[in-house]
C-alpha cells in the first residue's frame, strides 16, 4: 500500500489544484461581472428612464374582460370610462356624464381623439364594441349587480354612448371604473367581435404598452407614444418574475429591482426591517380592507349573542396589532373603517374590557365548570376556529386569541385547512369562526354588502341565525338602489348599526397596501383601486 | 437474458399504467368541484350557480368518474393534457414543453458537477482513510446532507450575490444565472456521492484482486484508479442512473427560489394556484421518468456486471 511520506505531497498537492480549481472557476465570472457592474453603475449615473418591478408570478392573460390577468399589467395597459379617486369618479375615456332623474339612463361625452395604441380610434363606437364583447360573455360577470339592470347600450353618435338600466343603481360609476371587465380593448384586437375566448393581442389605450414578455421570466413596458393623457416620466417599466418572498428583498438590496408592491408581497417583518434604512424606503396605505373573524350565529354557542359580545370584549386588537403587524396594520373597530364611503357612522366600538366580558357571560348563564371552562345546560362554552393555512398571519392571531379566551373559560380548537378547503367550508357554513378579509376598495361596502345576500362567502352562511336577517337583506336591496344621497346613508346607517350590534363581525386590524422601494425612486403613491400600482405617476431623483 | 429484459419491458409498462391511474385518481380525491377552483383561480370575484355550470360544461366534468379517466388516458396518448386552470389560453403541454428544456439544463449542469466534485474528493478520501481531508470532507458531507437546498440556496444567494457581488441572485438568461442553483442542487447529491464512492471503495481495497495485484508489484496509484475506482463506479452506476430522475424532479425548491423558469417553479405555481392539469402531468412525468430509468440501468447493469446475469 502507499506509505505516509508517499502521500503528503500528493495530498498536499491535489488540496492546491482543488482550492485553486475553485478560485479560477469564481475569478472568470467575476470578470464578467465587473463589466456588466460597471454597466449597471454607467445607467445609474444617467437619470433613470428604467425601473424594474417584480411579481411573485407572470402577466398571464391580460385581457381584461376576463379575470385572469394581473391587475397592476392591465391598469397599464387599458382604461374605463370613469375613475374611482379619492372624492368620488373623475373623467377617463369620457370625459363627461349625465344621469337621468330616474337614475336609469348614463349617458356618456367620449372623449375625442383618443387612440389605442395599434392606432385604431377609441369613440363611442369602439366602447360599444367592448360592451357587446362583455355582455356576450355575461353569467361571468353577474357579481356585478349592473350586468343584471343593463337594458341597452347604444352609441348615438362618435362621441356620445347611452347605458340604459332596468332601474337605479348607484354603484353603476364603480362598477364601470373597475378594470375588469369594463377596460377597453382595441376591437381590432378581439377575436371576431369577441373577447370571451381571448384577445389577439393585448391593446388598449392606457399610459403603457406591452413590448415584450417572456413567460414567467419578464415583462417589458414602454410609455405609449399615441396616449392621451400626461406623459409619464418613466421610459420603460421591467417586471421580473420571483416567487420567493426573500429573493425578492436580496435582489432589491442588491440594486437588481427597484420597487416591491403591493398586500401580499412583503411581510410585517421585512417593513419593519427598513424602517430606519439608508437605502431602502417604505410607503404605507391608507386601510384598504379589514381583516375580521367572523362568528357564525348558527353555531351552539355562537349563537347566543352575549357570547359573541363578550369575544368582541375580550379580544385585545392593539397587542394584535404592535404584537404581529409591529403596528403596521392599526387595530380596527368596525367592519368597514371610517374612511370607507358611507361607512363614518355614529357606532360605539367595543372596547377591550375583560370585566365585561365575564359580566356578560354570566349574566347569560355560562358558568365555570370542574375543568375550568364554561358550561351551560351540559353544554361546554367550546367552539373552533378555521383558518386559511396557508396564512401564517393567521395561525399566529388563532394561537394568540385561544389563549386569551382561555383565560375567560372558553376552549377553543384552532383548525388550519389548505385553501380551497376553507374556502368550501367557509361557503357551506361549516365553522364556528373564521378568518375573513372584507374586499378592500373600491369594492367597499356596495359590494361586500351585497355579496351577503348570496350563499358564495362565509357572511351568508354566518348571517342565517339572525332575526333581521330577511330586513338586512331587504335594507341592503334598497340601498342599491337609492337615488337620494340622504336615504342611501340612512340605510347604510342602520345596516351598519344592526351588524355591528349583532356582533358577528368582530373587526382585527385595517390591511394596508404596502411598498419597499429604493431611495432614488419618487412620488411611489397609492390609488383607489388596491391592485394598481401607479406607474405613471413614479419619477426617480435628478 | 433477452426474456428478462422483455419481462422487465411488460412490467415497467404496468406500472406506468399504474401510474396514470393513482395520478387521475388522487387529483379527483380532492373534495372540492374542479369547476368551482377554475373560476376561483381565475380570480372571479363572486362564483356564481350560472358561472359553475357553465365551467363544468366546458371542462366535461358532468361525465361519469371512469369515463373521465379513460377520456383523459386516450388525451393522454395524443398528447393533450388539456389547457391550464389558471391560465385558459396555454395548453397544459405547451407549459411542459416550455419549461422543460431549463429543467434538464439545470438538471445537466448540477450532474456535472456532482460528477466532477464527487469522485476525485471520494477517491482521496478512500485512499487517505482518517487523514485530516478525510476527516474535513466528512464534517462537510454531513453538514451538507443535513442542510435543505432551500437554505444552501439563500445563504449562497447571500454570499456570492449580495456580499461578493459576484453573480446575479436570480432569474435566467445566461451562464452566469445557473451556476448558484446548480451548485445548490449538486451539494446534496455530491455529499452522498462522496460517501458512496469512498464506502465502496473502501469495500473493494479488502478484496483478493487488490492483495494480487499489489503481490505483482503493481504501482499502487494504478491499483487505485485502474483497478479500484473503477470497480467501484460500476456498483455506483445504478445509483448515479436513478440519480438522473431525481435530480429533474427534485429542482422544484431551488428553481423556486432562484426564479428559474423550469418545470419545478411550474409545478410549484400550480401547486399554490390548484392548478390540477398540469399538477396531474408533473406527477406522470415524474413517475414515467423514474420507472424508465429504473428499466434502463437495470438492464444496462445486467449487461455490464455478469455476476448480477448469472443470478437472474
Amino acid at each position: 500500500m502507499i506509505t505516509k511520506n508517499a502521500i503528503k505531497p500528493f495530498l498536499i498537492l491535489s488540496i492546491i489544484v482543488l482550492v485553486l480549481g475553485i478560485f479560477a472557476g469564481c475569478s472568470k465570472t467575476s470578470d464578467v461581472e465587473t463589466a456588466s457592474n460597471l454597466n449597471t453603475d454607467e445607467a445609474t449615473k444617467m437619470t433613470r428612464e428604467e425601473l424594474v418591478f417584480v411579481n411573485f408570478r407572470d402577466i398571464r392573460d391580460l385581457n381584461p374582460h376576463l379575470y385572469a390577468g394581473e391587475m397592476y399589467a392591465q391598469e397599464m395597459l387599458y382604461e374605463t370610462l370613469v375613475t374611482i379617486s379619492k372624492d368620488g369618479y373623475e373623467p377617463c375615456l369620457a370625459e363627461s356624464w349625465k344621469i337621468s332623474k330616474d337614475g336609469k339612463v348614463y349617458t356618456f361625452n367620449i372623449r375625442k381623439n383618443v387612440y389605442f395604441s395599434d392606432g385604431e380610434i377609441c369613440d363611442a363606437h369602439a366602447i360599444k364594441a367592448n360592451f357587446d364583447a362583455i355582455i356576450e360573455n355575461k353569467e361571468r360577470h353577474t357579481w356585478l349587480e349592473m350586468m343584471n339592470l343593463l337594458v341597452s347600450v347604444e352609441a348615438t353618435d362618435e362621441n356620445t354612448l347611452m347605458i340604459t338600466l332596468s332601474s337605479p343603481y348607484y354603484p353603476m360609476l364603480t362598477e364601470l371604473g373597475v378594470t375588469r371587465p369594463f377596460a377597453m380593448v382595441s376591437p381590432k384586437a378581439m377575436i371576431n367581435g369577441s373577447t370571451k375566448d381571448g384577445v389577439q393581442e393585448y391593446i388598449g389605450t392606457g399610459s403603457y404598452i406591452l413590448k415584450e414578455f417572456k413567460t414567467d421570466e419578464y415583462a417589458i413596458f414602454e410609455k405609449n407614444p399615441l396616449y392621451w393623457g400626461e406623459e409619464p416620466a418613466i421610459d420603460k417599466i421591467t417586471v421580473k418574475v420571483i416567487p420567493d418572498n426573500q429573493t425578492r428583498i436580496l435582489a432589491l438590496e442588491n440594486g437588481e429591482i427597484d420597487l416591491i408592491y403591493g398586500k401580499n408581497m412583503i411581510d410585517a417583518d421585512t417593513i419593519n426591517k427598513y424602517v430606519n434604512s439608508e437605502e431602502i424606503e417604505i410607503a404605507l396605505s391608507k386601510p384598504t380592507s379589514t381583516r375580521q373573524l367572523l362568528m357564525n350565529s348558527k353555531s351552539p354557542v355562537l349563537g347566543d349573542i352575549n357570547v359573541r359580545k363578550a369575544i368582541q370584549h375580550a379580544t385585545d386588537k392593539k397587542m394584535i396589532s404592535d404584537g404581529i403587524f409591529y403596528g403596521l396594520e392599526e387595530p380596527a373597530d368596525f367592519l368597514f373603517s371610517k374612511t370607507v364611503p358611507y361607512c363614518d357612522v355614529a357606532i360605539k366600538p367595543y372596547e377591550y374590557n375583560f370585566q365585561e366580558a365575564v359580566k356578560l357571560l354570566e349574566e347569560s348563564g355560562w358558568v365555570v365548570g370542574n375543568d375550568a371552562i364554561r358550561e351551560k345546560n351540559g353544554q361546554k362554552l367550546a367552539f373552533d376556529i378555521l383558518y386559511n393555512s396557508d396564512s401564517v398571519t393567521e395561525k399566529i392571531i388563532s394561537e394568540y386569541i385561544q389563549s386569551q379566551y382561555s383565560k375567560l373559560g372558553m376552549s377553543v380548537t384552532i383548525k388550519g385547512e389548505e385553501e380551497q378547503s376553507y374556502r368550501d367550508n367557509m361557503k357551506a357554513g361549516n365553522f364556528d369562526m373564521v378568518f375573513n378579509i372584507s374586499w378592500g376598495m373600491p369594492y367597499d361596502p356596495q359590494s361586500s354588502l351585497s355579496a351577503m345576500q348570496r350563499p358564495v362567502y362565509g357572511d351568508y352562511a354566518a348571517q342565517q341565525g339572525l332575526e333581521d336577517k330577511t330586513h338586512l337583506d331587504d335594507m341592503i336591496s334598497k340601498i342599491m338602489v337609492s337615488t337620494s344621497e340622504e336615504e342611501r346613508q340612512k340605510l347604510y346607517n342602520e345596516v351598519l348599526s344592526i351588524l355591528h350590534e349583532e356582533a358577528i363581525y368582530l373587526p382585527l386590524t385595517y390591511e394596508c397596501n404596502k411598498a419597499v422601494f429604493t431611495k432614488d425612486l419618487n412620488n411611489v403613491v397609492f390609488t383607489q383601486s388596491q391592485y394598481e400600482v401607479p406607474f405613471a405617476m413614479m419619477h426617480f431623483k435628478k | 437474458m433477452i426474456v428478462y429484459i422483455i419481462k422487465r419491458i411488460l412490467v415497467s409498462i404496468l406500472l406506468i399504467f399504474a401510474v396514470t391511474f393513482i395520478c387521475f385518481v388522487f387529483i379527483n380525491m380532492i373534495p372540492s368541484d374542479p369547476a368551482e377552483v377554475v373560476l376561483r383561480v381565475r380570480q372571479t370575484p363572486i362564483i356564481t350557480e350560472e358561472a359553475i355550470k357553465e365551467v363544468t360544461q366546458a371542462l366535461g366534468l358532468d361525465d361519469p368518474y371512469f369515463i373521465r379517466y379513460l377520456k383523459w388516458l386516450r388525451n393522454c396518448l395524443r398528447l393533450d393534457f388539456g389547457v391550464s386552470y389558471i391560465n385558459p389560453s396555454r395548453t397544459v403541454w405547451g407549459e411542459f414543453t416550455r419549461t422543460l428544456p431549463d429543467t434538464i439544463l439545470l438538471a445537466l449542469s448540477s450532474l456535472i458537477i456532482v460528477i466532477i466534485v464527487s469522485i476525485p474528493t471520494g477517491f482521496f478520501c478512500a485512499i487517505f482513510k482518517d487523514s485530516l481531508f478525510d476527516r474535513v470532507v466528512r464534517i462537510l458531507v454531513f453538514a451538507t446532507t443535513s442542510m435543505p437546498a432551500y437554505v444552501v440556496g439563500l445563504l449562497l444567494m447571500w454570499l456570492i450575490s449580495y456580499r461578493l457581488k459576484l453573480l446575479p441572485t436570480s432569474g435566467s438568461g445566461g451562464f452566469r444565472h445557473i451556476i448558484m442553483p446548480s451548485i445548490t442542487i449538486a451539494m446534496t447529491y455530491i455529499s452522498t456521492y462522496i460517501r458512496l464512492i469512498r464506502n465502496n471503495m473502501l469495500e473493494n481495497m479488502k478484496e483478493d484482486y487488490v492483495v494480487y495485484a499489489k503481490v505483482r508489484g503493481l504501482n499502487p496509484w494504478r491499483i487505485s484508479i485502474f483497478h479500484i475506482l473503477k470497480n467501484s463506479l460500476q456498483s455506483c452506476m445504478v445509483a448515479i442512473g436513478m440519480s438522473i430522475p431525481q435530480l429533474i424532479s427534485g429542482t422544484m425548491v431551488v428553481e423556486n427560489v432562484f426564479a428559474w423558469p423550469g418545470l419545478g417553479k411550474l409545478c410549484i405555481a400550480s401547486i399554490f394556484n390548484r392548478d390540477y392539469p398540469i399538477i396531474q402531468l408533473y406527477i406522470l412525468f415524474v413517475g414515467i421518468l423514474f420507472v424508465l430509468f429504473n428499466l434502463i440501468f437495470d438492464i444496462l447493469q445486467h449487461l455490464a456486471d455478469p455476476r448480477i446475469r448469472s443470478l437472474s
